[in-house]
């Protein structure tokens, strides 16, 4: 593992250097800052937009569980694709600009090269997730007076471990294909799979599919049994990054 | 002499394509050793399987005593490489690149920065402060050369090392190779024979995946300077040429403007019989008939085509 620690090292100092300080950070941010005072106001600004069509309708009032599952939402849906496409390239940039080359030739084997990326992008993607979270906590105590923690912190940390799945997917998929849309495609593609496997009780239950739905009712205070689901999304994520490994030692660059 | 590279019977095959046939090679320790040959030859694709880059389709290639398949980081580190075109982080300083190399290493932190301003002189990058986007080929190119060296290799693989330098650039790096000289094994491949005329003990030329010629610098162009024969007679030199280029023994044949013939042979024995015959059915006075002398650019090109028959 000689050479893990320094390249672990060019991986952080590559996020904070290049545009990928901006990327995910900025939509996470931007979400985190505006989703509590969205949930706040959306039902006057609706109200405001369209009450002639509304009629009598009325909407409930806003509380803090939906700046919570709004956040979530926006973990699930947007943060999650903007992963998938950022991530597209996260080993195959690296062969395509002749990086790769420099590095593996030193001492510095495949497994640690893929493990350094994979390591490094799912602490900083939990840095993100913690900033979010604790900026829309803070948010949504200041619009509704009140916010407890544990709905937004385990539905957040849920939604973590899924978005650290898709990093070793998106390694993985990153090894195999060379194009960057080629291969966020194939993790989209994934992604739509998932989704249809939670429509099913067991795959829900026992797999990494009931992610899709676990941090959203966790967001909403309900009770839900999420041990399976992030246990087996932890060792198949484990398992995505050994086959990376395995995947990139066979490949000649 | 113990051999730093070690190559039997390589060959590499791309579908049906075989960039290396049948390559054998022994490289000694503390030797420069050019590696010749045209573009598409394979010269890169024998370096990327000598890097562990590529694998071999068959045949055995050790370095530093190891097969090359079973090369782990304690032989890694003993080595340094320069690929033909080398990518950098563009978003780091030359000296940022330097010392992310070292550590790549674990060269100590005194080494460490002894060796990178050294390496930043050698370069001429020492007050270079923009980031590497922004260098020119050249910079790059000094800056790949000294990422190969931070780690002090036993032995030095360079792939066309001076092929986007300036003259001056190239001077320095040629130099710097010459110093390692009996310290350092290196092996570097290119097509700019006065690089390797100047500085190299032992050359092999590699044409369509094989080699087709190894052996020290005088060896080669004195063996070869046996197969060439400098005419030259007083009048009707551009018949005799013609007459000479229809015999099966010559090789190459071109007449220059003063009269005098150059002729590539492969048999010298039927040449010297037959040459006096043809200049006498010309009726044409003979001034000189001597074996000419061969530089390594006669070498290459007789070897890897390009001679006028």
């Amino acid at each position: 593992m000689i050479g893990f620690a320094a390249f672990a090292q060019k991986e952080i100092l590559e996020i904070a250097r290049t545009w990928r300080i901006w990327v995910l950070p900025g939509i996470l941010l931007f979400f985190a800052l505006t989703g509590p005072i969205m949930a706040r106001f959306t039902p006057e600004i609706i109200h405001a937009l369209a009450s002639e069509q509304l009629g009598n309708f009325t909407f409930p009032d806003p509380s803090y569980v939906d700046a919570y599952t709004g956040w979530i939402k926006n973990l699930s849906q947007t943060a999650l694709f903007a992963l998938i496409i950022v991530y597209g390239s996260i080993v195959s940039s690296e062969r395509r600009s002749g990086t790769a080359v420099l590095v593996l030739t030193k001492p510095v084997s495949r497994g640690s090269f893929i493990l350094a990326k994979a390591t490094v992008h799912s602490a900083f993607l939990a840095v993100l997730v913690v900033i979010g979270t604790a900026v829309t906590w803070g948010l949504t105590a200041v619009v509704f007076g009140e916010a407890p923690g544990q709905a937004l912190w385990s539905a957040a940390l849920a939604w973590l471990v899924f978005g650290i799945l898709f990093i070793a997917l998106m390694t993985f998929l990153s090894v195999l294909i060379a194009p960057a849309a080629g291969a966020a495609g194939a993790g989209l593609g994934v992604y739509a799979l998932i989704s249809i496997a939670s429509l099913w009780t067991p795959l829900s239950r026992w797999s990494p599919a009931g992610l899709t739905a676990i941090p959203t009712t966790l967001a909403l205070g309900k009770p839900v049994d999420a041990f399976w689901p992030v246990c087996t999304a932890l060792l198949l994520a484990a398992g995505l990054i050994a086959l990376a490994a395995a995947a990139f030692q066979r490949k000649e660059l | 002499m113990s051999a730093a590279i070690r190559i039997t019977g390589l060959t590499k095959t791309y579908a049906q394509h075989h960039a290396l046939d049948n390559v054998d090679l022994v490289v000694d320790e503390g030797s420069i050793f050019g590696f010749l040959g045209p573009n598409g030859a394979g010269k890169t694709t024998l370096l990327r399987v000598l890097t562990g880059l590529a694998r071999p389709t068959s045949g055995v290639v050790q370095i530093l005593g190891h097969n090359v398949t079973a090369v782990d980081d304690s032989i890694r580190a003993r080595i340094g490489f320069l690929p033909d075109v080398p990518g950098f982080y563009d978003w780091m300083t030359a000296e940022e690149f330097l010392r992310f190399v070292g550590r790549l290493f674990a060269i100590d932190r005194r080494t460490l920065d002894e060796r990178v301003h050294m390496l930043l002189d050698l370069a001429g990058l020492t007050d270079v402060k923009t980031t590497i986007g922004g260098f020119s080929r050249g910079m790059k190119q000094r800056l790949g050369v000294a990422q190969a060296l931070i780690n002090a290799p036993q032995l030095l693989l360079l792939d066309e090392p001076t092929s986007a330098l300036d003259p001056m650039g190239r001077r320095d790096v040629l130099d710097m190779l010459t110093s390692l000289r009996g310290r350092t094994t290196v092996f570097f491949s290119t097509h700019i024979l006065a690089d390797v005329e100047r500085v190299c003990d032992t050359v092999a030329i590699l044409d369509h995946g094989r080699v087709v010629a190894q052996g020290p610098i005088d060896e080669l162009t004195s063996r070869y300077a046996e197969r060439k024969v400098i005419l030259e007679v007083t009048d009707a030199a551009g018949q005799l040429g013609q007459d000479i280029a229809r015999e099966p023994w010559a090789a190459s044949v071109a007449v220059g403007p003063t009269g005098v013939i150059e002729i590539t042979v492969s048999d010298m024995d039927a040449a010297r019989r037959t040459i006096p015959v043809l200049v006498a059915d010309r009726h044409t006075g003979l001034c000189r008939m001597e074996a000419g002398e061969m530089g390594l650019e006669d070498v290459f090109v007789s070897l890897v085509g390009g001679g006028t028959k």
